[in-house]
C-alpha cells in the first residue's frame, strides 16, 4: 500500500471515528483490509494507534476532572489481563473467525451507541459495601448545567469481571472496544454518562498498550506502516473532535453510522465467504 | 440544594493546585506530542534524505526493551537515523500510559497514602511490566 493512501486513509479513521463515538480501530481494520492487508496485521498497527487517540483525548478528560480516576484503575486490572489474552487468541486463531467476531461486534457496539442514553440519569442510593470499600463516588462539575453532579459508582463486583471480557475484545481485534466499556459503566456501574465515556477513555490506553506488547513480540508490528497510520489518525482525530463541537447536526452523525453499519455488515459477509 | 452534596467537592477554577488529575493529564499530554513529534520528524527527514517515505524494515520477535535498544544502536549509523526517530515515536507512545500508571502507583503511595490503590496500581504495573517483556 503507498505511503500516502495510508496515510489519507488514516485521516479518514481517525475523523470518522472521532465523529461518531467509535474510535479509530472500528473504521481502519476494515478499510486496512479492504485495501488488502492481512487482518491479523491490520489488528496490530491498528491497536498501536489507539494508544495515541486514547491517551490524548483522556489528557484533556482527566484534567477537566470530569474522568473518575479510581473506577478507571480498578477496572484496568481487569482489561489489561483480558487484553493480553485476546491478543494471544488473535495470534492462533484463524482469519475467517477474525472478520466474522469483528463484524458481530461492530454491529453489537453500533446498538449500544444507537440506544437511548438514559439523559435523566440519577445517582443510586444504594451503594454495595464492596463498591464503599473500592471509594468508587464522585462528583464532577457538568459545565453545561452549570452544577456539581455527584454519583456513587455501585456493582463492582460484577462490572470488574465484564471488564475483562471487554479487554479480550480490544485485544483480540486491535480496537479500543469503547462502547462495550461504556455500557459496562452505565448499565452496571450505574455512573453518569459524561463518566463513563471519559473513564473508559482513560482504561484504553493501557488496555491497548498490553495488547500492542503481545503483537511487538509477535514481530506483527512494522513501524514503517505503524507511523503513518499513527500520525493520520492523530490528525484525523483532532480534526473530528474540533468539528464535533461546532457540527451538532443529527444529519451528519446518522450519515457516519450508516457507514459503520454497512462496514459491520461487509465484515461478516466477507467472514462468511472466505477472505 | 446542590450545594450540599457538593460542599466537599471543589469547584473549577478554583483549587487549581498540583494533583494526581494535573500531574497524569500532563503525562498523557506530553506524551502523545513527544511521539507524534518524533514521527513527523522521522517522515520529514527521510524524505529529505531520499524523497521517499516508505520505510522498510520489520521487526522480528523483540520485546519492547530489545526493540529500544536495537533502534539506539542505530543511531550511530548515519542513513538510519530517520529510522530510529520512527522507532523512537512508537517507543514513547508505549511508554505514556506505562509511565501514567507508574507515576499512580507513587502518588497513591506517597501523597495519598492510599494503600488499597497503591495495590492495585502496582498490580496493573507488574503485568505491564510483564508484558514488556514478553518474547
Amino acid at each position: 500500500m503507498p505511503f500516502h493512501i495510508l496515510f489519507l486513509v488514516s485521516v479518514l479513521a481517525g475523523f470518522v471515528g472521532a465523529m461518531s463515538g467509535m474510535g479509530g480501530g472500528v473504521i481502519l481494520i476494515p478499510v486496512l483490509t479492504f485495501f488488502g492487508m492481512d487482518i491479523k496485521n491490520a489488528i496490530a498497527v491498528s491497536i498501536v494507534s489507539v494508544i495515541a487517540t486514547s491517551s490524548g483525548s483522556a489528557s484533556a478528560y482527566v484534567r477537566d476532572r470530569i474522568t473518575n480516576l479510581k473506577v478507571g484503575m480498578f477496572l484496568e486490572m481487569f482489561t489489561i489481563v483480558g487484553a493480553l489474552a485476546g491478543a494471544a487468541v488473535t495470534l492462533v486463531s484463524g482469519r475467517k473467525f477474525l472478520f466474522i467476531l469483528f463484524g458481530v461486534v461492530l454491529l453489537f457496539s453500533w446498538v449500544a451507541l444507537f440506544r437511548q442514553r438514559n439523559e435523566d440519569w440519577h445517582s443510586t442510593v444504594h451503594q454495595d459495601r464492596f463498591s464503599r470499600w473500592l471509594e468508587l463516588q464522585g462528583s464532577y462539575y457538568d459545565q453545561s448545567i452549570r452544577e456539581t453532579i455527584a454519583y456513587r459508582g455501585t456493582r463492582a463486583y460484577l462490572g470488574g469481571p465484564l471488564m475483562f471480557g471487554a479487554g479480550m475484545i480490544a485485544g483480540l481485534l486491535g480496537i479500543g472496544a469503547g462502547a462495550l466499556k461504556v455500557l459496562i459503566h452505565d448499565l452496571v456501574m450505574r455512573l453518569p454518562p459524561k463518566v463513563s465515556t471519559t473513564t473508559s477513555n482513560l482504561i484504553i490506553g493501557v488496555t491497548a498498550l498490553a495488547g500492542t506488547s503481545v503483537y511487538l513480540s509477535a514481530g506483527m508490528i512494522d513501524p514503517g506502516l505503524a507511523a503513518p497510520i499513527i500520525l493520520g489518525v492523530v490528525i484525523g482525530a483532532t480534526l473530528g473532535t474540533h468539528f464535533l463541537v461546532r457540527l451538532t447536526n443529527r444529519m451528519v452523525r446518522r450519515i457516519f453510522l450508516g457507514i459503520l453499519l454497512i462496514l459491520g455488515v461487509e465484515m461478516i459477509i466477507r467472514g462468511g465467504v472466505g477472505v | 440544594m446542590a450545594g450540599q452534596t457538593s460542599a466537599n467537592s471543589e469547584k473549577p477554577g478554583t483549587h487549581r493546585h498540583f494533583d494526581m488529575e494535573i500531574l497524569i493529564g500532563y503525562i498523557l499530554l506530553v506524551g502523545v506530542l513527544l511521539s507524534v513529534a518524533l514521527l513527523a520528524i522521522g517522515f520529514i527527514w527521510r524524505w529529505e534524505r531520499s524523497g521517499n517515505l516508505r520505510f522498510q524494515h520489520t521487526i522480528l520477535g523483540m520485546n519492547f526493551f530489545e526493540f529500544v535498544l536495537t533502534s539506539l544502536r542505530q543511531m550511530a549509523s548515519h542513513d538510519l537515523r530517520p529510522r530510529v526517530m520512527v522507532n523512537m515515536g512508537i517507543a514513547v507512545l508505549m511508554l505514556t500510559p506505562f509511565v501514567r500508571v507508574l507515576a499512580s502507583v507513587f502518588y497513591f503511595a506517597l501523597v495519598q497514602r492510599n494503600w488499597k490503590y497503591t495495590l492495585f496500581t502496582g498490580f496493573v504495573l507488574s503485568v505491564l511490566t510483564y508484558s514488556l517483556f514478553l518474547r
